[in-house]
């Protein structure tokens, strides 16, 4: 299955697809495009996970990376997760500082 | 199922999942807690390949196994690195997890994923290896 990754930088946004199976080995590509992508200080990043059938605390660990980097003025949209990812997501409490969407909706 | 040895490297870690996947479809475990086992064993062997090994040389083995009985699949991750006891790691609590994750502390979460994943989750040490078992119980209709 593997694990791939694009970035495309749009007029202050930013928008990660994530495909695949993130985990520890997968993590440090996440991470480089985070810090590619904060570069630009975009006001939104936006992660499109729908085909992103797996992941670990790692990928967990990028996004506190990613809002720590960018700071909390930033607002970061995790779109089109399901399952058992999103179920993870919720668990370890992200719900509570990344919007949850299925389709991007500009808060 | 026979026991599976491959180098302790990140790269391993997809087909520790593969086995721990097809451990649980032998056993009839349904999808959902098929993923959990599977998040559960990546957590735990990517902490042992992490820090467990990180001195270690390029010929450090992970080890998994699996037995299937009555009443329940157990997987076992066996490794030769220092004892470690992921029980005694400090996870977070709910508070930790209400937070905003610009004030997050980062560790503790994938042994927190883990040992939720699973119904049971023990580790032993036996001479030179540790062993992290996972257990997944049947539920018979």
């Amino acid at each position: 299955m593997g694990f791939s990754i694009s970035v495309e930088d749009g007029q202050g946004e930013a928008t990660i697809t994530l495909t695949g199976e993130l985990d520890a080995a997968a993590a440090p590509q996440f991470k480089e495009a985070i810090e590619k992508v904060a570069e630009a200080k975009p006001q939104r990043l936006i992660l499109l996970m729908g085909e992103l059938e797996f992941m670990a605390s790692a990928g967990l660990r990028v996004l506190i990376f990613a809002r720590q980097k960018m700071g909390a003025g930033v607002s970061l949209y995790v779109i089109g997760s399901r399952g058992p990812v999103l179920n993870t997501l919720k668990m370890s409490g992200f719900h509570h500082s990344v919007y949850l969407q299925d389709v991007y909706t500009p808060e | 199922m026979d026991k599976l040895s491959l180098p302790a490297v990140l790269d391993s870690l997809a087909e520790l999942r593969r086995y721990a996947r097809n451990a649980a479809a032998s056993a009839g475990i349904d999808e959902d807690r098929s993923y959990q086992l599977q998040l559960a064993v990546d957590e735990i062997a990517t902490n042992i390949i992490s820090y467990g090994y990180k001195d270690a040389g390029p010929t450090a083995e992970i080890a998994i196994r699996a037995e299937i009985t009555d009443d329940a699949l157990v997987v076992t991750l066996e490794d030769e690195a220092p004892a470690f006891d992921p029980r005694l790691r400090q996870m977070p609590n709910a508070e930790d997890l209400a937070r905003p994750l610009e004030d997050r502390r980062i560790g503790g979460l994938g042994i927190y994923l883990a040992t939720q994943g699973v119904d049971r989750f023990d580790y032993r040490r036996e001479g030179r290896r540790n062993l992290n078992i996972f257990e997944v119980r049947m539920r018979h209709e």
